[in-house]
């Protein structure tokens, strides 16, 4: 985590009508009293970080035009969460350390909730959203890696990867690009190529990344064929029986080989979709989850000052954990709400944590009714992956449209 | 309905300039962004800059070492003394940096510049030694021949069509004319006359040599490429 890493990601509600600040203002008071466990801030001791209980509700401000900002970390009056409003817009920012997209969805549908609610809006059905006056449980508090850990053989050992080969923008570098298409129609789409949504966006990506791999070598005396590979993060709340409301998502990463030459598309489709079926599969997921939580759990990593922690993590991160993947993808399925509130609400959006300086580019979507919503956070100069992924959307009959940040 | 024709998508109202090309929605033949839409040109744009950026350190890293030469010898000497050698060392290094750097795809100017770079920092030792003394009959001789050998060797590698043994055939005959001309010009140098003996001897035992390769290539395996051979 550092000033440009943030690991803050984005989840934004575009409504019908402009906000208004007062109700925000109170439904933001009384939805954060129903998720106590999103109300800490990150403190320092002298082996580990600590999530430290803090009442005070989330700082609510104007939406600024570079998303997903650091927290400060130390600073005792501030949550490790934010609201944010502009316009039709309300958004809510979380550090991936708190939750992930599924716990902050949940937030947000309450907020979304209790501020329509204040907003004199009529709402009779709640559907699945966790009211204010719900009672909260003790599942929703637990740490699910720690509960779900059993000792198993770690993953397969990954090459590295090829990455993007764009220069980086000044600093502050992150810029995103929103995109609205048709669920129908990307649907559609992906039954043509009898797989799903997910695995057809991968392949598309995939597919994008090959063909810029193939242009930069062109004029390229070098020979060497790398591998490309996407992440795509794994809801675990769907694979097993918890109902946490911390992070706790784990991730797939489908992978093309270009040692072995280069692929066409129904090639690609064909790969990702037995990688995905494969891996996202409980059994393998769980050696992820298990490697993960079995370094937490070492004698000597426990007893390690903080400040050396930092080092070895920060050294080990830039020497394999950025190397291993070329590119981030994250679907976080489709928005349900209750009726009427359904009519109040336009679309939504998700932008996802700013990539790191390897990576460079990452996309999320979001899909509310009949609009799904493709959103590229970017901190190199090129527009060039985000062209080809809409480009090819285009080619295979999908009406695609960008969306204005403002 | 604002669409873009060059990528085909729709934008939405407000945005006057599509943020995937960066041209204007409706004109295919506005200026695009500054790196261009292809990836290859954006690989070229950063090998320009990082090359910018080298020649850039690379000067910064010589005219130090320059000054820093130059002022401890003036503490020490007193005067100009072996500073000297190693500043003219430091430049033509710096100049020759700049021709990889910048000329190495225009063979002509490369070697042009190389040659000129070398004769002057030859004759600017010599004359920091003792006035001008054996840059003319040795130097110039020496450094033109080498030059024009090292552009022939380079000129067949470029021009030949297949790269095999062949090259190095050629390469041998010609260092083989090399070795004669050195003899030739140290002889007449040191003793005013000529007298061949070691130069004949290399000459003559890569003769041979560059016959088999010459026949190995030729007549045994046609067209085989060095890098194939070598499996480089």
């Amino acid at each position: 985590m550092s000033k440009d890493l943030t690991l803050v990601f984005r989840l934004t509600a575009v409504l019908k009508e402009p906000v208004r600040y007062q109700s925000l203002k109170e439904a933001v008071e009384i939805t954060s009293r129903r998720f106590p466990y999103f109300s800490v801030s990150l403190g320092s001791g002298f082996f580990w970080h600590f999530l430290e209980l803090n009442d005070l509700p989330p700082r609510i401000q104007a939406e600024e035009e570079i998303p997903c900002r650091a927290f400060a970390t130390g600073r005792k009056n501030e949550v490790l969460y934010r609201i944010l409003a502009k316009g039709k817009r309300i958004s809510v920012e979380f550090i991936h350390i708190l939750t992930d997209g599924s716990g902050a969805m949940e937030y947000l549908k309450s907020l979304l909730y209790t501020y329509f609610k204040i907003a004199g809006k009529q709402i009779s059905e709640t559907g699945d959203i966790m009211l204010p006056e719900t009672e909260i449980t003790e599942e929703e508090y637990e740490d699910g890696y720690n509960k779900f850990f059993q000792k198993l053989p770690a993953p397969e050992k990954l090459l590295k990867a090829w990455h993007l080969p764009f220069r980086l923008n000044e600093k502050p570098r992150l810029r995103t690009i929103n995109a609205e298409v048709s669920v129908k129609e990307m649907l559609n789409v992906s039954r043509r190529y009898k797989v799903s949504l997910t695995e057809y966006f991968v392949s598309v990506y995939h597919y994008s990344l090959q063909e810029i791999f193939v242009s930069s070598r062109k004029n390229s005396r070098k020979k060497i064929r790398k591998v490309l590979r996407v992440q795509v993060p794994v809801n675990m709340r769907n694979k097993l029986p918890a109902r946490t409301m911390r992070n706790f998502s784990l991730f797939v990463m489908p992978e093309i080989d270009l040692r072995l030459g280069t692929f066409t598309f129904d090639e690609i489709l064909r790969a990702v979709h037995h990688q995905l079926q494969l891996s996202s599969d409980i059994k393998q997921i769980s050696r992820f989850l298990s490697s993960n939580v079995s370094y937490e759990k070492l004698f000597l990593v426990r007893i390690l000052p903080l400040f050396i922690k930092k080092m070895a993590i920060a050294a080990i991160y830039k020497g394999l954990g950025s190397k291993r993947l070329t590119g981030t993808f994250t679907n976080l399925g489709s928005v349900s709400l209750p009726s009427e509130m359904e009519d109040l609400i336009d679309y939504f959006n998700l932008i996802p944590p700013p990539p790191n300086t390897s990576v460079k580019v990452s996309a999320g979507v979001i899909s509310y009714k009949d609009k799904l919503v493709v959103c590229f956070s970017n901190i190199s100069r090129s527009r060039e992956l985000e062209r080809l992924i809409l480009g090819h959307f285009i080619k295979d009959g999908i009406h695609v449209k960008i969306l204005n940040n403002n | 309905m604002n669409t873009c024709i060059s990528c085909g998508v729709e934008l939405e109202d407000g945005i006057e300039v599509c943020p995937l090309c960066g041209k204007s929605p409706g004109d295919k033949n506005s200026p695009v962004n500054v790196q261009g839409d292809n990836p290859s040109d954006i690989i070229a744009f950063n090998k320009k800059e990082n090359r910018k950026h080298l020649w850039e350190l690379g000067g910064i890293i010589a005219f130090s070492s320059i000054a820093v030469c130059t002022i401890v010898d003036l503490l020490i000497s007193r005067k100009p003394d072996w500073s000297l050698y190693s500043d003219v060392s430091v430049l033509a290094l710096w100049l020759t940096l700049t021709l990889i750097l910048f000329a190495r795809t225009r063979m002509f100017l490369f070697f042009s510049g190389l040659m000129v770079i070398v004769l002057s920092t030859l004759l600017a030792f010599d004359l920091i030694d003792t006035g001008p003394d054996w840059f003319f009959p040795v130097g110039l001789p020496l450094a033109i021949s080498s030059s024009f050998a090292a552009w022939l060797i380079v000129l067949l590698c470029k021009k030949a069509r297949f790269k095999g043994f062949n090259i190095i055939a050629a390469a041998l005959i010609i260092l083989a004319g090399l070795t004669i001309l050195t003899e030739l010009v140290l002889d007449n140098y040191y003793h005013g006359m000529t007298d061949l003996r070691w130069s004949l001897i290399a000459a003559v035992s890569a003769l041979p040599v560059a016959l088999i390769l010459s026949f190995y290539h030729y007549r045994l395996k046609k067209g085989k490429q060095l890098d194939s051979f070598f499996h480089v």
